[in-house]
């Protein structure tokens, strides 16, 4: 058994040699190419065709050019009678001379103008009737007013045609009357105008935003839309820079059915949380993959200025290309081209300001100072503060002013791009600066770019691409700040009258123990991460044959982190300390696609993709700390001048994983589709044995509206069905996780610090793959010539051999281990919904998206719960999420809140009724996962001006206010609180408060009393913006510009009574900690002017 | 020919591919560790961080509430009423539990593989077994006395993951065997201070014995230390010359017999607990479960005024709680930067030699004149003279039967061993817990809070383990 499989991979490897040997032999090759080709002459001149048929068709022939060129015939069939047989037989022949032979002695005419050939009979020039004939000419622009060059304009019914000028401008000299003219443009909608004599039909061409045609991102390579049999969506560059985000994640939130973008905190640059279709893994990161210009990346490089589209791969049969990567789905993403013709220059500026949303209800110092002598009376028996200082503290100070600023956001960006027919380039850069809504918080990007693309022949072509990104930032300590900010007493301002800071601790007898002064957190702490990232790729792609192409391209990724945190020797308690880090992450990625496209007797459409990849990545890290210096004048920058040196600490860690991968796509008549891929991995994670896995796909569609039955239905312009199934999977684990390794650690003793060695506490098993299985059934339909287009998806995905931590007694001293045992579901129907209401002088075009997603855990290892964090916050000292088998991932687990016992304290149900409250009495008590989430954007325009809405909610989700048990219940310990707790808290007065009696007991518990519904629906941006009417000023180097002033967060209704309900303060990529609210960066609302020029 | 290059080519492919995919993590792997001595002498410093970390100071935070001069804030507070553990303090006794096992499993380790050493000496051998065995011990004496019979897991059991719990006297036994052990074969003199030396075992046996009520060895065993005249009492004259035993800044003293060494790097984390911004003794951070006592506190007010020691262990300070609020004065570190630098004294030669005194006296049912004088030598320090002459704060041992010598004995090691983490559980050994609570709180005690929970990490994951029927009394 053992030999068949060690058999099985010799064959393997041999063939990832010959591949090799293949690349090195192709990259000689293309490499000789460059050198010996020289720049060609135009076009039409050195192009050449080859043509050996027999007794074909005159049409096939002419189809047979178009495939070896980018020749394209117009003609009318009542003209020219295509269907004649004929034989020919050219090599290297140029295009009049196989045309002169082709149509010798048949009556035939021909006209070349640049590409477009147009056919005509034997009567003249052009095969128009003989009718009356009148000369028309115009201008043809795009919505800007901006002239469209190589625009078609053909009479229809008839072959006869141009097409438009550099300047957009055509003439054509005689048409008939009443004839019917068509302008077609790739990309935009076709336009028919009946000539009624008049001088000149001057058209504006509409951009045809949910063309069917479209050409869509897929892995490792692109397909029409209309061709897809998965669940892909497409969001443009442009909605994504709507407005100013500091993330292309942000950018993203409520632009797509299925994909949950959840912020973690409102802080710039915090992490945001991309769950696409539910939650899969409990081990291994949630996040879905980036692909930036076909290699993994960083979505931190970009700034959503750069990004011409963003494709997400959804189901399984479109992610399975990327197998053990595509769990989570992929999101590809294309920076901007260049496109051949003017160069064009395009910049984008904006300013915003941003405030905070809200601001908390909290006492002001009269009522801290009521509510400390309730506080004091309750445990000593006597008042702390007589009624005269009461009245003499008024309002005090709110804490609150103190850490929040308006806060600007800067956001510019300049893209250059252009070129010819054989070299084309977009070179780009952007600046985001970002200042936080807390003081002394900010953060920086700035993004260098480049795509350069060059025909070198026919058959090769190279590409370079680099992203240069720097970011920077300065971040708080968002919950130490805000709780302080919260806590501190109002009855004191940040100075004291020496002008020395406030030390919150000691205002009075009662104070807390655990506040920083803000101010001296401002002024004497200082953080700065800086992440230097360069991404550059080099692809060759060598087109041998027609239809064929290989593909060679490799990337280099490196990025560079270093943070620099200082607290000055002034803050209070300390000496000053220092600490570096510094991390270098490299990773290396070769990419060899070979694909091929053929077409047979236009029915059936086969295109065949294989490759082989290899990505490896390593990092290494690097710490330093110290403690006591003489002075900050070093800070950071000379660790070594500490009084106190911290133990430095590195790491290493690489990770490879190589794969083959294939697909093959086939048509039928366009109208029956079908996909099948596959890919293997290998990967350097996993048990030996358990190394490679194998992730197929599969599936069909239907183009109904193709079938004849579906001709007659008028109102559906386009409709498919896609049913697919695929598997792919995850690199749940770190590397080395199956390894029996030694850690290394300090132990004290005499008066310092020895080395000791010792397991860690999980202990190593073999692993393997955890698979995610997908089925998705999807519809897509076109209403009214496409001005409604509707797509539903419903999916079912289960991942098996589940990663999970498998709790150990913790008397065998290794406390976790990890086994591939468990199982997620997650089930949900996703709806979008682009509609063209109107499109008239007004127009009017809106986009809805819903999703519904169920997840379920289905099994874990021997039925054990998985628990979530302990979190301590002194009046209760508990975990909140659970997972357990047949309930939702990661929902609340807790204490059921019943009221009040004679003393004014809490109490909790008795579920196991043992007259105890215990670990026992929990119960379920919330869920943090949505019912549904939705996003709603709409676009009006009229004349020149435009109004856009973008609404965005999510329905259903519980949030557990951790922040509300620590701030409303600290009396013991001087905190300040929501006013609420002064004015309804339990006495014998009141016993039907919100707050229990004021005194030392804590009787607060994890209950189901700080759950609270999450829901909100929130206008994200509104946006009115006024085009320039560039063409009308006459500004001929000006081809496009607008103005627009937009809000942010402006309106949000929720019930949720803390800051706001985007929040996920212990959220990550791979958190089961999910929904918790604890003194997260709270949202802000902001107003922006921006203008958007062209030139 | 042309087969024989195509099977070689293959299998260079083939190693080649396995090479590619083959981790080569920059860290050591257990299976080649263990061989030399200095090999060794890591793995056994690893039996020692999980005591001296963070995970078992909640064994300190919460014995020392229980003790009745000291009150707790915070979680701990519901300690004072003495009618049951939070489910707060029962999963910190449960971090307790599981870093005492983490020590024992570190043990383990070295007791199963150090025997295959290639490039270790046998006298290097017995040495480091011996100390792993030491702290083996030191750790299950932990553990029964906090939940009694607790599942044994040796360098045999060490994989095994289902284990049911054992008997009290299983337990003893395996302590018993391995002090022995560490008695025969540890040196002389510690390898390094904060590790064992010959007489750490001793004393620890000693203490044991006193567990297991047998007097004669608890006191034969003390005896050897004392006798070895390894060990002195520091000499005091004023009440800040305490400092020279528990201050920040000293190394080492002729009384330290076995301690949890801390230094200015790594602080003794405990100390973040005890003391408040402004009152100059720092460190301070969240003293969330800081203790405090107050003047009207039965301990504190029957102590004599004149004893040194009341007056080095506390200072008055008013957290919120009003103005007779003691905060304490033990542990202090006033020139530290950040982490107090105090060591924590596991056993002090003053203990010994009130184990010696309690031993003999319940030997001999009556006190000996060996026993009042190392109960003197205590006594007279405290009172600012030399312990090693009579002085007129002396006992004389006229005046005392067994029993009202055992009571004295008893009085004074919870003077002397205040803060120490050792008064709850002589409360708990001789079953005075009771009356001592009655006597000072007027609170009837609850009986299950002589031991705590079996842990439900344990319990949910532990097969052999019954979460009902294993569990102990009141659970």
């Amino acid at each position: 058994m053992k030999k068949k499989s060690d058999l099985r991979r010799n064959k393997k490897i041999s063939w990832i040699k010959k591949l090799f040997r293949f690349m090195k032999l192709t990259s000689l090759f293309i490499l000789l190419s460059v050198m010996s080709v020289f720049a060609g002459n135009t076009y039409s001149q050195t192009k050449t065709v080859d043509l050996n048929m027999e007794k074909t068709t005159i049409k096939e022939v002419l189809s047979r050019i178009e495939d070896q060129s980018n020749f394209i015939f117009m003609f009318s069939n009542d003209v020219v009678d295509v269907n004649k047989k004929v034989s020919i037989k050219v090599h290297g022949q140029k295009i009049e001379s196989v045309l002169n032979k082709l149509f010798d002695g048949m009556g035939i005419n021909y006209t070349r103008n640049g590409r477009i050939i147009v056919l005509s009979g034997a009567q003249g020039k052009y095969s128009t009737s003989a009718l009356q004939k009148h000369p028309v000419s115009g201008k043809v622009t795009d919505s800007s007013g901006a002239p469209l060059p190589g625009v078609t304009v053909v009479i229809k019914g008839t072959t006869t045609g141009t097409i438009t000028d550099n300047k957009g401008n055509y003439s054509l000299t005689s048409i008939p009357y009443n004839a019917t003219l068509l302008f077609s443009f790739v990309g935009m909608k076709i336009q028919e105008i009946v000539y009624n004599n008049q001088p000149a039909i001057n058209v504006t061409m509409t951009i045809d935003a949910i063309g069917i045609e479209e050409v869509v991102a897929i892995g490792y390579g692109t397909m029409k839309k209309s061709d897809l049999t998965g669940s892909v969506a497409s969001v443009k560059g442009k909605e994504l820079s709507d407005f100013s985000t500091s993330s292309v994640s942000q950018a993203l939130q409520g632009r797509s059915a299925g994909v949950n973008v959840q912020q973690n905190s409102g802080a710039p640059g915090a992490s945001v949380q991309i769950h696409i279709r539910g939650t899969n893994s409990i081990q291994g990161s949630n996040n879905p993959l980036w692909i930036i210009d076909g290699f993994p990346g960083s979505e931190g490089m970009l700034n959503a200025s750069d990004i011409e589209s963003v494709e997400i791969l959804k189901d399984a049969s479109a992610t399975a290309i990327y197998g053990s990567r595509g769990a989570n789905g992929v999101i590809l993403v294309t920076t901007k081209r260049g496109k051949a013709g003017k160069t064009k220059v395009d910049y984008q500026g904006s300013y915003s300001v941003q405030t905070v949303r809200k601001k908390l209800d909290l006492m002001n110092a009269n009522e801290y100072a009521q509510l400390y002598n309730i506080f004091w009376e309750n445990t000593t028996g006597s008042e702390y503060f007589t009624q005269d200082e009461i009245e003499g503290l008024g309002e005090g100070t709110d804490w609150q002013d103190q850490i929040f600023r308006s806060a600007p956001i800067h956001n510019h960006s300049l893209t250059v791009s252009g070129g010819n027919e054989k070299t084309k380039f977009s070179v780009g850069t952007s600046y985001f600066d970002q200042s936080g809504i807390i003081k002394k918080n900010d953060y920086r990007r700035i993004v260098l770019r480049s795509n350069l693309n060059h025909e070198i022949s026919k058959k090769f072509n190279v590409s370079f691409n680099t992203i240069l990104s720097r970011t920077d930032d300065n971040p708080t300590d968002d919950s130490s700040v805000l709780l302080a900010a919260l806590s501190a007493a109002p009855t004191v301002g940040p100075y004291d009258d020496n002008m020395d800071y406030v030390d919150l601790n000691d205002v009075y007898a009662f104070s807390p123990d655990c506040l920083n002064n803000p101010e001296a957190y401002f002024n004497e702490v200082s953080k700065k991460h800086v992440n230097n990232r360069v991404s550059a790729s080099l692809a060759f792609t060598y087109k041998p044959i027609n239809g064929l192409s290989i593909k060679i391209s490799g990337n280099v990724s490196n990025s560079d982190y270093r943070s620099d945190d200082y607290t000055g020797v002034d803050y209070p308690k300390s000496s000053g300390g220092a600490s570096i880090g510094t991390s270098r992450a490299l990773q290396l990625n070769s990419n060899n696609i070979i694909t091929y496209n053929k077409t047979v007797d236009e029915i059936h459409k086969i295109s065949v993709t294989g490759g082989f990849t290899y990505e490896e990545s390593t990092s290494k890290s690097l710490s330093a700390s110290g403690s006591e210096f003489l002075s900050d004048a070093t800070k950071t920058y000379n660790i070594g001048s500490a009084g106190t040196i911290g133990i430095p600490s590195s790491s290493y860690s690489n990770w490879i994983l190589m794969s083959y991968l294939g697909r093959i796509n086939y048509s039928y008549k366009n109208k029956y589709l079908a996909t099948v891929s596959f890919r293997a991995d290998g990967s350097s994670r996993y048990s030996e044995g358990d190394k490679w896995g194998f992730f197929p796909s599969g599936a069909i569609g239907w183009r109904i509206s193709e079938e004849n039955f579906m001709k007659d239905i008028d109102f559906i312009s386009d409709a498919k069905i896609r049913i697919g199934y695929g598997e792919t999977g995850s690199t749940a684990i770190s590397p080395y996780y199956t390894l029996d390794m030694l850690s290394s650690g300090k132990a004290l003793f005499e008066n310092g610090l020895y080395t000791y060695f010792a397991p860690g506490t999980r202990l190593p098993g073999d692993l393997k793959w955890e698979t995610t299985a997908q089925s998705d059934f999807g519809l897509d339909v076109g209403f009214f010539n496409n001005s409604f287009r509707l797509t539903a998806d419903y999916y079912i995905k289960n991942t098996r051999d589940l990663l999970n931590t498998v709790q150990l007694p913790t008397s065998l001293g290794y406390r976790t281990t990890i086994k591939n045992i468990g199982e997620i579901s997650n089930k949900g129907f996703e709806f979008q919904l682009d509609a063209n209401i109107l499109n008239q002088e007004l127009k009017w075009d809106i986009s809805a998206n819903i999703s519904f997603n169920k997840n379920k855990v289905i099994k874990l290892y021997e039925g054990q719960d998985i628990v979530g964090s302990i979190y301590n916050v002194i009046v209760a000292n508990d975990n909140i999420n659970r997972l357990q088998e047949g309930k939702s991932i990661s929902a609340f687990y807790g204490y059921q809140w019943t009221g009040f016992d004679e003393e004014g304290h809490y109490t909790y149900k008795d579920n196991n009724s043992d007259g105890d409250i215990s670990e026992e009495d929990k119960t379920w008590i919330g869920d943090p996962n949505p019912d549904f989430i939705y996003g709603i954007s709409s676009n009006m325009s009229w004349k020149n001006f435009e109004l856009n809405l973008f609404i965005q909610g999510s329905q259903g989700n519980d949030i557990y206010s951790l922040s509300m048990i620590n701030q409303n219940y600290r009396w013991n310990y001087g905190f300040n609180m929501l006013k609420e707790v002064l004015y309804d808290h339990w006495s014998p007065e009141n016993k039907n408060a919100k707050y229990p009696s004021i005194d030392k007991t804590f009787s607060t518990e994890m209950g189901d009393n700080f759950v609270k519904d999450g829901s909100y629906i929130r206008l994200k941006n509104i946006e009115l913006a006024y085009n320039i009417p560039v063409n009308k000023l006459g500004i001929d180097w000006f081809s496009e510009g607008q103005i627009y002033f937009s809000g942010q967060n402006l309106l949000t209704i929720t019930s949720y009574p803390w800051w706001d309900p985007e929040v996920n303060s212990k959220g990550g990529s791979n958190s089961i900690n999910q929904g918790i609210d604890y003194y997260s960066y709270p949202t802000a609302k902001g107003f922006t002017i921006g203008v958007k020029l062209s030139f | 020919m042309k087969n024989i290059v195509i099977i070689i080519t293959t299998i260079m492919l083939l190693a080649a591919c396995n090479d590619i995919l083959e981790e080569t993590p920059m860290s050591i792997a257990s299976e080649n560790f263990y061989n030399t001595g200095t090999e060794v002498e890591t793995a056994v410093n690893a039996i020692y961080p999980p005591l001296q970390g963070g995970e078992f100071v909640s064994y300190f935070t919460h014995l020392t509430p229980l003790d009745d001069y000291a009150y707790g804030r915070g979680s701990i507070a519901v300690l004072n009423d003495y009618q049951g553990y939070g489910t707060s303090n029962i999963a910190n006794m449960g971090r307790v539990w599981a870093a005492l096992y983490l020590s024992i499993r570190n043990a383990n380790l070295v007791i199963k593989y150090t025997p295959n050493g290639t490039k270790t000496t046998e006298r290097e051998k017995a040495q480091y077994i011996a100390e792993a065995k030491f702290l083996r011990a030191f750790d299950y004496f932990y553990l029964v006395r906090l939940w009694a019979g607790v599942p044994i897991r040796t360098e045999e059991t060490i994989d095994e993951i289902d284990l049911p719990r054992n008997s009290v006297d299983e337990v003893y036994n395996l302590i018993l065997d391995d002090l022995k052990y560490a008695e025969d074969n540890l040196p002389d003199n510690p390898r390094l201070l904060g590790t064992p030396s010959k007489w750490t075992a001793k004393t620890v046996l000693a203490d044991v014995y006193l567990y297991l009520e047998e007097w004669g060895n608890a006191r034969d065993k003390a005896n050897e230390v004392i006798q070895s005249g390894k060990y002195s009492l520091v000499e005091v004259y004023e009440p800040n010359d305490f400092e020279k035993i528990y201050g920040a800044d000293v190394l080492t003293t002729p009384e330290e017999i076995f301690y949890f060494k801390y230094n200015d790097e790594r602080g003794w984390p405990l100390m973040n607990f005890f003391h408040k911004y402004g009152d100059g003794y720092k460190p301070y951070g969240g003293n969330y479960y800081s203790f405090y006592s107050t003047t009207d506190n039965f301990f504190y007010k029957n102590w004599d005024d004149d004893d040194f020691r009341k007056q080095h262990n506390f200072y008055s300070w008013d957290i919120g709680y009003g103005d007779n609020t003691l905060l304490f004065k033990k542990y202090i570190d006033p020139n530290g930067a950040g982490n107090a630098s105090n060591d924590w004294p596991i056993y002090r030669y003053a203990e010994l030699l009130l184990i010696y005194a309690e031993a003999a006296n319940n030997a001999n049912n009556g006190p000996t004149n060996e026993a009042i004088e190392c109960l003197n030598k205590v006594h007279r320090r405290a009172y600012g003279y030399y312990p090693e002459a009579s002085s007129p704060v002396d006992f004389k041992i006229g005046d005392f039967n067994k029993d009202s010598f055992f009571e004295l004995v008893f009085k004074e090691k919870g003077y002397e061993t205040i803060l120490e983490c050792k008064r709850w559980n002589d409360m708990v050994r001789t079953g005075k817990a009771a009356e001592i609570i009655m006597e000072a709180e007027g609170i009837k005690i609850n009986e299950s809070m002589y031991l705590f929970p079996i842990p439900i990490a344990e319990t949910n994951y532990n097969k052999a383990i019954d979460p009902v029927a294993d569990q102990n009394p009141g659970y």
